[in-house]
């Protein structure tokens, strides 16, 4: 697809025809979730789908009553610290399993790979004591340390730095580079692509993580932003808007985040998946 | 190929650790993105017991102790955190009587922590050691075996014990539903049970009296025939399969109505269950009445009720509505604020007409059991916390203050003196489908069987039940479903039974 020019005529109507019906059916539920937030409570179930009565005061209210703005700086918090270790950590896990010699390589990074076919959920009741007998219940630590480090961004890496060639290396080294200084001055900006992309889906998992925020957390002013839109679901029959509009106040920072970064994550992920 | 030893060692921890905390961490990366488990809001609730002590006792005197008069040396301020599982308007409710309780007293102030809902909050509860946990939480009726069995608590038997707390005055049913071994392990506070909510507009449309509705499924089947044929609604009930409703709770208020063991061993209080009953005749003759409704169009399945009020909304479904619908009784301060504030055309809070729970088959048999949750005290072997708990819990069952939760809510007063006093005496008087579900409560003996099942798994078995019930209403051979639910049930029972010796 990538060496395919730009599709002509028939072929290119057709195309965008499709792409847009299925848009459409992407696009349906965002739309009826504006269009009630927007709406006052006692008027989301006459004509659902048109915004016929407009109003702020329902996101004004998510916003206060449902005490978002702290929410999102949780979750900010959290997926900064959360993106920004597990880079660190995978960028030098990756290059030990690139660059150094140790014995057992190989089977460390299979064992490395298989915590990967762990689910989260496996370890949530041991990950959870744990974090508990710390004492670290309601706070930044309990949040973020479970995730500091990942088997997917270390392979991730691990793989961009093996296509580095081993001359470039040995030249480094000529001119008196370390590990450290190869690293820094060679490897990384090498592989930045790459970084950003793997930073991008920490980011982006790190912010929509529901499970185990919900479960470490019992004050509310450790809420994340997800864990936050449940209490704001509630019961409240007579304000199924209100969740709608929780709902697009979280989401918003999040569109922003991947409208700007979108061809980093794409270009980041493809890297390396063709050889040319 | 010379490497500097130094920076190689570094590298070599870092990697451990990384290898050790993506373990830990699962896939790190993987995303977690969770809808978030839908948990019945308003009401979850369930069943309830009684019986007197006739399990082996557990006497007082080998649980942790009340001294109620540790409070008056305390010299500061007792800060108490309480877990609890109320949203929306049940919360702003609570908030409101905390709120009062604080600006009353300097010794004790209480901060609410909402955890979400009732299973929410059991199972972080559960999960948590012992200093993690609050001073006091909030834990639903299907939990007292649990609980219990956590070893976790003061019971408030010895508060009531060391503070010569006059009880004459409650609900037999409602203190009953937490008591076992001989135990008063908690304090009922929001004390609810499943009742009939009905439009009147339909039913005067169809011929029906609007002030008589069904007292049992033959009836509610004549009714709702006569409902269907005259076009006054598209179906006569609206069924629903949670295991906070009617999948696995109203099955055991069924039994209960009845008179009927839903477990062996006296309901798990003589001594715990072996076997649970559902699988008899009995559970086959009520579930192929629900699905022959079903079968003949009759009533309608909205499924597991996942938002917890999904059968309700079937009332105000503007194109196939239903007349009538099952539901708890804390739904209804909710049900007529929502019809008052015109989210729902064409219904107002007239035509919302409430009835006992109609019981199996032709049977005359009004009563109900307790659901909704208790207050418990968690021990932290601190007599003057202890004491600070039992101050807020006695606020928050005082008359004056059951009374306003109770009028707030649609929640049953956990004793009598409350019907007296304030906003619920009023409310009883001037719209008496408040006073359906208090009634209820007073229909039933006080026999084991009356007062409902204590089961360690009762949750999961509430699960097992719904889901068996899903598989009936959409179809599925009536026996076998129960069949198949009551091993599985079964075999959690001594499961769990294995585990708590």
């Amino acid at each position: 697809m990538a060496l395919d020019t730009a599709p002509k005529g028939w072929r290119a109507f057709s195309r965008y025809l499709m792409l847009t019906v299925v848009a459409l059916f992407i696009l349906f539920p965002v739309y009826t979730t504006v269009v009630a937030a927007l709406k006052p409570g006692n008027k989301v179930l006459d004509n659902p789908l048109l915004p016929d009565a407009f109003t702020l005061d329902v996101v004004k209210s998510a916003w206060t009553e449902g005490r978002l703005g702290r929410y999102l700086m949780n979750t900010t918090i959290v997926a900064f610290i959360v993106t920004s270790v597990q880079l660190v950590t995978s960028i030098a896990s990756a290059y030990a399993f690139s660059f150094l010699k140790f014995p057992l390589k190989r089977l460390v990074f299979g064992i490395f790979l298989s915590t990967m076919l762990v689910p989260l959920e496996v370890t949530l009741v041991v990950n959870r004591r744990t974090i508990d007998s710390l004492g670290w219940l309601n706070s930044f630590q309990g949040l973020t340390v479970p995730f500091i480090a990942t088997a997917f961004g270390t392979f991730l890496l691990r793989q961009v730095f093996m296509q580095i060639p081993p001359d470039l290396r040995e030249a480094a080294q000529m001119d008196g580079l370390g590990h450290w200084g190869f690293m820094k001055e060679v490897a990384i900006p090498l592989v930045r692509p790459t970084l950003g992309a793997l930073g991008l889906f920490s980011f982006l998992s790190s912010w929509n993580q529901y499970l185990w925020p919900s479960l470490i957390t019992t004050e509310d002013d450790m809420n994340t932003v997800q864990t936050g839109l449940r209490l704001l679901r509630s019961s409240d029959l007579d304000k199924p808007n209100l969740i709608m509009a929780g709902t697009i106040i979280a989401a918003v920072p999040i569109l922003i985040v991947l409208v700007v970064f979108q061809k980093q994550l794409v270009r980041g992920l493809t890297a390396g998946a063709v050889k040319g | 190929m010379k490497t500097p030893n130094k920076s190689r060692l570094l590298l070599a921890g870092v990697t451990a650790s990384a290898l050790f905390l993506a373990a830990c961490g699962g896939g790190g990366s993987s995303s977690i993105i969770d809808s978030g488990s839908t948990e019945a809001p308003a009401s979850g609730d369930s069943s309830a017991p009684t019986a007197a002590p006739t399990t082996v006792a557990t006497p007082l005197a080998s649980l942790p102790p009340c001294d109620t008069t540790a409070l008056d040396s305390a010299t500061e301020t007792i800060d108490i955190t309480f877990w609890h599982g109320m949203n929306g308007d049940l919360e702003d409710s609570l908030t409101a009587l905390t709120d009062e309780y604080n600006a009353s007293q300097t010794k004790v102030k209480v901060s609410l922590e909402n955890q979400g809902g009732y299973e929410q909050t059991l199972d972080k509860y559960l999960q948590s050691s012992q200093d993690s946990r609050p001073e006091m939480v909030q834990a639903p009726e299907y939990a007292v075996q649990v609980m219990g069995d956590t070893d976790s608590n003061v019971p408030v038997g010895a508060c009531i014990e060391s503070a010569a707390y006059d009880t004459s005055d409650f609900l037999p049913k409602a203190l009953n539903q937490y008591f076992t071994e001989g135990v008063q392990w908690s304090m009922p506070f929001n004390v609810s049970d499943p009742v009939l909510y009905y439009n009147k507009k339909v039913f005067e449309a169809a011929g029906l009296d609007p002030n008589k509705p069904p007292t049992n499924m033959a009836e509610l089947r004549t009714m709702s025939q006569a409902i269907v044929d005259s076009g006054a609604a598209a179906f006569g009930l609206s069924l629903d399969t949670g295991a906070d409703s009617g999948g696995g709770w109203f099955l055991e208020q069924w039994f209960a109505k009845l008179g009927e063991l839903f477990s062996d061993n006296d309901n798990g209080r003589a001594a715990p269950s072996t076997k649970v009953n559902f699988d008899g005749q009995i559970g086959i003759d009520l579930l192929t009445e629900l699905q022959t409704l079903v079968n003949d169009g009759l009533a309608f399945n909205v499924g597991d009720n996942a938002s917890g009020q999904d059968a309700l909304l079937k009332l105000a479904d503007p194109d196939k509505a239903a007349a009538m619908t099952i539901a708890t009784s804390a739904a209804l301060g909710t049900v007529l604020t929502t019809v008052e504030g015109g989210l729902i055309p064409g219904i107002t809070a007239d035509d919302i007409g409430v009835g006992p729970m109609p019981a199996p088959g032709d049977a005359d048999a009004p009563g109900a059991i307790v659901g909704g949750a208790s207050l418990w005290i968690v021990n932290h072997d601190d007599p003057a916390k202890t004491a600070a708990v039992w101050d807020f819990i006695s606020f928050l069952i005082t008359a004056e203050s059951q009374s306003t939760w109770a009028a707030a809510t649609g929640y049953v007063p956990v004793r009598s003196s409350a019907l007296e006093v304030g906003a619920i005496a009023e409310k009883y008087t001037s719209d008496p489908r408040f006073k359906v579900a208090y009634d209820q409560l007073l229909q039933v003996s006080d026999s084991p069987a009356s007062v409902g099942a204590i089961l360690g798994p009762q949750r999961e078995i509430r699960t097992l039940s719904a889901r068996a019930i899903a598989t009936v209403l959409q179809g599925g051979d009536v026996a076998a479903a129960l069949a198949d639910a009551a091993t599985q049930a079964n075999a959690l029972l001594s499961a769990y039974i294995a585990a708590n010796q």
